[in-house]
């Protein structure tokens, strides 16, 4: 006999929690890459959804199928809760990010890839610990991975995340103000970690 | 008199958080605002003499609630209760006449010092 994992449910109350706490945490991230680029960082309402893994393709807002992305995943753990960051980039992007962290002009492979790593491990690094925080957890994160570099959405998303049928997903997307840069942070949990993550929410919300 | 205090958040767990961060011992009534146009229409109708305002919401954002305060002339005093801690969204909130600025996540120790700096509290 197989066990059945109850389905993890989120309601009102505890989405509204989530994305308050997630709003802080993307806030610290915001303030360390504006103060290293010099360049405001524009903060939208977080999303907060349980989705189905099939379904993950549908919930990102801001690279559609098509765009050239590069992506880079980053698992975290930490009082049996655990998840994976994962940071979709806008190949777009690269150009106007260049500027900023004053980049040569004319950007090499090794170039593209130190950008790509220092701006997920510092939006990465800082919402997982912001929102650790908050909740006093201490996330200890693993090693980032490459998912892909200049290749599509549907096949970023094929290799990854194969674990899960429906899980807690928070998704922020980043943009700067007045030039082309924008990048999606999803932070997606696993089935039984949204369970004791649940009671931490609500404890908070008691 | 208690002075009347409005705490304008979309987060209604925000909302709560900035409520129980309020100094004991201050005489206020606490009115509630879920976006900038609601928090708008209460400071008009006098609910705002200090208002506790977030920037990042729905319909009408916190720097579109402090442009109508300053245009109508409105008396709130204005403290920005934000997770956005750039150095840049405290400038521009500070330029559109806020008093001062709380970094998000709020405690009633941050929140006793700041209403104390500006003399905003008035203990009974």
């Amino acid at each position: 006999m197989t066990t059945q994992i109850p389905l993890v449910t989120l309601s009102d109350d505890q989405r509204d929690c989530y994305q308050e706490l997630t709003n802080v945490a993307m806030g610290q991230a915001a303030d360390r890459l504006a103060r290293l680029l010099d360049h405001y960082v524009v903060l939208p309402i977080p999303r907060v959804n349980l989705i189905e893994i099939s379904d993950l393709r549908m919930a990102i807002e801001g690279a559609r199928d098509g765009d050239a992305i590069s992506a880079v995943c980053q698992g975290f753990i930490g009082n049996g809760i655990a998840g994976e960051a994962l940071l979709l980039f806008n190949d777009t992007s690269y150009t106007d990010l260049a500027r900023l962290a004053q980049y040569p002009a004319k950007l090499t492979h090794q170039d593209q890839l130190e950008m790509l790593m220092d701006i997920s491990s510092l939006l990465i690094g800082a919402c997982i610990q912001g929102i650790g925080e908050q909740l006093e957890i201490h996330f200890n994160q693993g090693h980032p991975v490459i998912l892909g570099q200049h290749c599509d959405l549907k096949d970023i998303l094929n290799v990854s995340h194969q674990k899960w049928r429906r899980t807690l997903a928070i998704e922020i997307h980043y943009t700067m103000e007045a030039v082309n840069v924008n990048c999606d942070l999803l932070l997606l949990f696993t089935e039984d970690s949204v369970q004791r993550l649940n009671k931490k929410i609500d404890y908070l919300l008691d | 008199m208690a002075t009347n205090v409005l705490i304008c958040d979309d987060s209604s767990f925000a909302r709560k958080q900035m409520a129980r961060a309020i100094p004991l011992g201050w005489e206020v009534e606490i009115h509630f605002a879920s976006d900038g146009l609601e928090g708008l229409e209460a400071i008009r109708q006098g609910k705002g003499e200090v208002v506790f305002l977030d920037l990042t919401m729905p319909n009408l954002d916190g720097y579109g609630v402090l442009e109508h305060i300053r245009r109508e002339d409105l008396p709130a005093m204005v403290v920005v209760v934000s997770g956005d801690i750039q150095p840049d969204a405290q400038a521009r909130v500070m330029n559109l006449g806020a008093m001062a600025f709380i970094k998000k996540p709020i405690d009633s120790a941050k929140t006793e010092a700041v209403l104390t700096e500006y003399g905003i509290m008035t203990k009974a």
